[in-house]
């Protein structure tokens, strides 16, 4: 049966306008033109059977799911994809696949923003990039490994004699806070604030309270933009500021939703692969001292360890109809790419579940793909490096604390928490 | 600023004054210069910003830099040929001064 087409409204970045249509959610709002046999209920990422283990969850998905199933959920329904192959696809195909409305984040329709350039689709969102992209290249980050390195040992510093400590809230949170706000150029006296905030937003399934820690942050960002605007400085914030692509300033929400796009998106996911990491170490003593006894190959090490501990989804909705290995979609369906799953594809990373340090490097989607591939991949995985190589150097060998059991909470970010540690 | 000259598959030329320290990936994406893509922005981590170094120039560029350079460029979408190479990882340096690099068809 025909029906009439949708259509997809390009996000104009002057002009925020809530998504108009609506996320559907539940058994009740399958659409018809999804084949039964192709619904599914898998619980990711919230449910307690994924959080059982999710990093056994995510390879078994390609042993007992098909490719493309279209997923039922309390929060969403979506095609998802697992396929390496296939999230590439749609990562890279924005004619496609648009990213409009990727981002969850309540935002009040009255004074509407855009989490930039998540949000908006290629060739716009380039003018965007291009004005961060040369603090966060991989060749800028470097400038930064010193200072991680030195914040690293502050960290350690402080827990080192107790023999224990709580890793998240000792380590894995507070070190990729104090890189964001160096990176931003806000002060340091702020870690305790933004790591309270980053807790209550991103660690918050209630849409009514994330709005009010979102409207405190929000106030925050911008008296840090106003002052930014006075005094310009080298920092993240003030080159957003002061941009102008073509000769054309940003306008104050364009520069907002800029700003808190990388508060949202630099912190949680890092510590949330930390936790991952450690948590893997600590068990596993004899891949501890291996990495401890290669350290030239640690780029290779943390790549692996990037591969099997992917923490996000990426969320698209298609732009027309498409049929992707014989499954059909229709123009406004909402796909997830199952970044983790897809980075245990035994098609692309034979026996996956390995975690091996000397495979052949291959892309891995961890930071995503396409136009919007991560920005800040290249110093997400300096900040790992060098949390591992000063960790492991001060405190080769550790464990978790006896007694804990060390669980992985419902969060559209995978990792587990809290993570008590003792050496 | 040393030149490059940057040709795409369909014989298109774009000439490029890239400054010293950049790299061809970069002179190529922030010039609009559509035949790569670089879409990770440098790091080795996806492998669109394949090019064919122009056989005059091959001897001075030299061959992959690394053993992931090598492994990644596996996963390019074209041919692989004996000049190619990631063209991130190719430094802007005065001796590229007139460098040519052919663009393939698709990097992905």
């Amino acid at each position: 049966m025909a029906t009439a087409p949708i259509v997809i409204p390009e996000n104009d970045p002057k002009n925020p306008v809530p998504f108009p249509l609506p996320r559907l959610a539940g058994m009740d709002n399958v659409p018809p033109h999804v084949p039964k046999e192709l619904i599914r209920s898998t619980g990711l990422p919230f449910s307690p059977e994924f959080n059982e283990n999710p990093y056994e969850f995510f390879p078994r998905m390609h042993e007992t799911l098909p490719p493309i199933y279209y997923d039922v959920g309390p929060m969403q329904n979506a095609w998802q994809l697992i396929k390496h192959e296939d999230a590439f696809f749609a990562l890279r195909h924005g004619e496609y696949f648009s990213s409009a409305s990727s981002t969850p984040f309540p935002r009040d329709p009255k004074d509407y923003f855009y989490f930039l350039p998540i949000e908006i689709d290629p060739p716009a969102h380039r003018k965007y990039r291009a004005i961060v992209d040369p603090l966060v290249n991989p060749q800028a980050v470097l400038k930064w490994e010193e200072r991680i390195r030195t914040l690293s040992n502050q960290l350690i510093d402080a827990v080192i004699e107790k023999g224990e400590c709580e890793f998240t809230e000792d380590f894995a949170r507070p070190l990729p806070v104090c890189v964001f706000l160096d990176l931003m150029g806000l002060p340091q006296d702020m870690r305790d604030q933004f790591v309270t905030w980053v807790v209550q937003l991103l660690k918050n399934m209630d849409p009514a309270k994330m709005i009010g820690v979102m409207k405190e942050i929000g106030d925050y960002l911008n008296t840090a933009i106003a002052e930014k605007r006075r005094n310009p400085d080298e920092g993240m914030i003030s080159r957003i500021v002061h941009a102008a692509p073509n000769g054309e300033p940003l306008s104050e929400k364009e520069i907002f939703g800029f700003v808190f796009f990388v508060f949202i998106a630099g912190i949680d996911t890092v510590y949330a692969t930390l936790n991952n990491i450690w948590y893997w170490l600590a068990r596993n003593p004899e891949r501890r001292h291996e990495m401890i006894g290669d350290p030239g190959n640690i780029n290779a090490q943390v790549e692996e360890l990037l591969r099997v501990f992917s923490v996000t989804f990426s969320g698209r909705i298609l732009k027309q109809d498409l049929e992707l290995r014989g499954v059909k979609m229709k123009a406004g369906d909402r796909i997830t790419s199952v970044l983790p799953a897809c980075n245990y594809d035994p098609e692309v990373f034979p026996n996956p579940r390995e975690v091996d340090f000397h495979r052949p490097r291959k892309p891995i989607l961890a930071f995503a793909g396409g136009v919007h591939s991560c920005m800040g991949a290249h110093l997400a995985r300096l900040e790992i490096k060098i949390g591992l190589q000063e960790w492991l150097r001060r405190i080769p060998d550790f464990q978790v604390k006896p007694g804990v059991d060390v669980k992985y909470v419902p969060s559209a970010v995978v990792g587990p928490e809290p993570l008590p540690l003792v050496w | 600023m040393p030149l490059v000259i940057y040709v795409e598959a369909d014989g298109a030329r774009h000439e490029v004054d890239v400054p010293l320290g950049e790299n061809v990936m970069r002179g190529a994406v922030n010039n609009g210069v559509e035949g790569i893509v670089g879409e990770c922005g440098g790091g080795l981590a996806c492998a669109t910003c394949h090019c064919y170094v122009d056989a005059a120039w091959a001897d001075k560029v030299g061959g992959p830099s690394s053993d992931d350079e090598r492994d990644m460029l596996e996963s390019a979408a074209a041919e692989v040929r004996p000049t190619s190479r990631l063209s991130c990882q190719i430094a802007i340096t005065p001796e590229l001064d007139g460098l040519v690099v052919e663009l393939p068809e698709r990097q992905y």
